[in-house]
């Protein structure tokens, strides 16, 4: 297979906005083109993730309409769903467009509008994800879905509510440093702890938000790659998967999809955990991002709250995690979210991210999940 | 080709008169809901419908006090994984349980729950 690169990267502010997905995503895309420092003639296809257009927005074949905005409606355009790792998954199919050489230049990204909603019918669209029958009839929400792992995970562990609130706490503390974050307000383990319960054990400020925004990577192959100063390889990309059902996870404390899509990107990539320098996961609620770190090797199981407690996870730590602000400061647009945390990855690859720069950095990790820890994606990147 | 032994609707019947089911492995024994069609554990494909006693214990519980539009009037209300007696596990809602006393290891029994025609699986007091 060819190898494959980011040679551009573009997000919108994420927040709320008065404009559709399609010209959010339009503006991420054409941003991520102008970076890339290439005509957008040269761009041969389109992967698109969105999730709840259908129900914000009335609109379905967004691909097709993403692609007119932007400008480029002639090009093929697939649009992806896999809950909340959709665009990563796209990211996942345009580099094997690449790398099987169909393609040499592919555009990737995705949007979501979810904020013209009110919050309780958001709440529905986003359970959606879950199963209809045996999940969604009980009123079980997204949040119910990780308190159900949080309780799992205090059980076995002792993991503490304040613990997981360090999470919460730090990522603000990096998305204050993030222009285009939803929220840039540092916040304190008081502020967290006394926040109303959504779903117990999980409070408010352990909860991601809802958010409005857009996010794109141009993707080339070597040839290309191998002409521009800012490229950063992909090492790996790899995909898992799970049950749908959360009464089927025999060990609701771990993720093991996470697990297994790691394993399967460290050993293609040549890499282990020690390698990683900085990483985006996929932190919708504070326990997800705690489960996570453990999923990927940073930690033993049970290890990941101690470390979100003692700051290794944060900027200037061992291990900076979700240097952006992660989902829970930077927010959630869960149709970009992958995209979103690529352009993270290659920003600090590149030496590009100002004042949350993990110094140094030269192999990234980005991992999302998608429903009820059902899709996982993990991708490795890195600087020659 | 083998005979549907559950279905969706069949298994939400059966729930609704109080008759919690499952599906055994013929070949190897692995309880499974819902059905598949290839057993997750050996690869076969031979079902038969076994019925379960409903009995188990809370393993993971949360209160739902933010619901989704139209759960209003229902909330704060609890959703718990059970452990059956048989080894397998179920997502219900949690009735007649007061939500202070709600613990894991608590026993429960299955009992279905009944709204405007929809049949939801519930756990109450053993």
């Amino acid at each position: 297979m060819r190898r494959v690169a980011v040679i551009g990267v573009g997000m919108t502010k994420f927040g709320k906005h008065d404009r559709s997905s399609a010209e959010l995503f339009a503006e991420a895309a054409a941003d991520a083109i102008v970076d890339a420092d290439i005509p957008p003639s040269r761009i041969e296809s389109l992967y698109f993730g969105n999730v709840t257009g259908g129900e914000t927005e009335r609109q379905l074949h967004m691909a097709p309409l993403a692609a007119t905005a932007l400008g480029l409606p002639t090009i093929p355009t697939t649009r992806l769903e896999t809950a909340c790792a959709t665009s990563h998954a796209a990211f996942r199919h345009a580099v094997m467009e690449i790398a099987s050489g169909v393609s040499d230049i592919v555009l990737v990204g995705g949007a979501e509008r979810v904020l013209n909603v009110p919050t309780d019918a958001a709440t529905e669209y986003f359970a959606y994800c879950s199963d209809a029958t045996y999940e969604q009839s009980l009123g079980l929400t997204f949040p119910g879905v990780f308190a159900l792992i949080a309780r799992a995970h205090m059980d076995r562990f002792g993991t503490t509510e304040e613990q997981m609130a360090h999470v919460a706490v730090k990522n603000h503390r990096h998305g204050l440093l993030n222009a285009k974050a939803q929220f840039r307000k540092e916040i304190t383990l008081e502020t967290v702890l006394k926040s109303p319960y959504v779903a117990d054990p999980l409070k408010l400020f352990d909860c991601c938000p809802f958010t409005d925004g857009g996010a794109a990577v141009v993707l080339a192959s070597a040839d290309v790659a191998r002409t521009r100063n800012n490229a950063v390889w992909v090492l790996a990309t790899e995909a898992a998967a799970d049950t749908m059902f959360i009464h089927e996870k025999p060990d609701l404390s771990r993720i093991t999809a996470t697990e297994r899509a790691a394993a399967r990107a460290y050993q293609r990539a040549g890499k282990t955990p020690a390698d990683v320098d900085v990483v985006e996961l996929h932190d919708c609620f504070t326990i997800a991002e705690i489960v996570a770190t453990e999923g990927l090797g940073f930690f033993e199981p049970g290890g990941g709250a101690v470390a979100a407690e003692k700051g290794v996870t944060s900027l200037g730590g061992k291990i900076p995690v979700n240097p952006s602000g992660g989902l829970k400061s930077k927010g959630h647009p869960i149709g970009a979210t992958g995209a979103a945390q690529i352009t993270e990855i290659v920003t600090q690859l590149r030496g590009a991210a100002g004042a949350r720069q993990v110094e140094g950095a030269r192999t990234g990790l980005v991992h999302t999940l998608g429903g009820n820890a059902a899709t996982v994606l993990v991708s490795l990147f890195g600087r020659d | 080709m083998t005979e549907r032994v559950i279905t969706l609707q069949s298994f939400f019947e059966e729930a609704r008169a109080g008759r919690l089911t499952a599906v055994r492995c013929a070949s190897c024994g692995t309880l499974a809901v819902p059905p598949k069609e290839f057993c997750p554990a050996c690869q076969r494909r031979a079902w038969e419908t076994v019925p379960l006693t409903g009995s188990g214990k809370v393993t993971s519980f949360t209160v739902i006090r933010i619901p989704p539009r139209g759960r209003a009037p229902e909330a704060p209300y609890a959703v718990a994984v059970v452990r059956l007696d048989e080894g397998l596990s179920m997502l219900g809602r949690v009735v007649d349980v007061p939500l202070d006393t709600l613990k894991t290891g608590l026993p429960v029994k299955f009992r279905p729950v009944v709204s405007e025609g929809n049949t939801v699986i519930g756990f109450g007091p053993a």
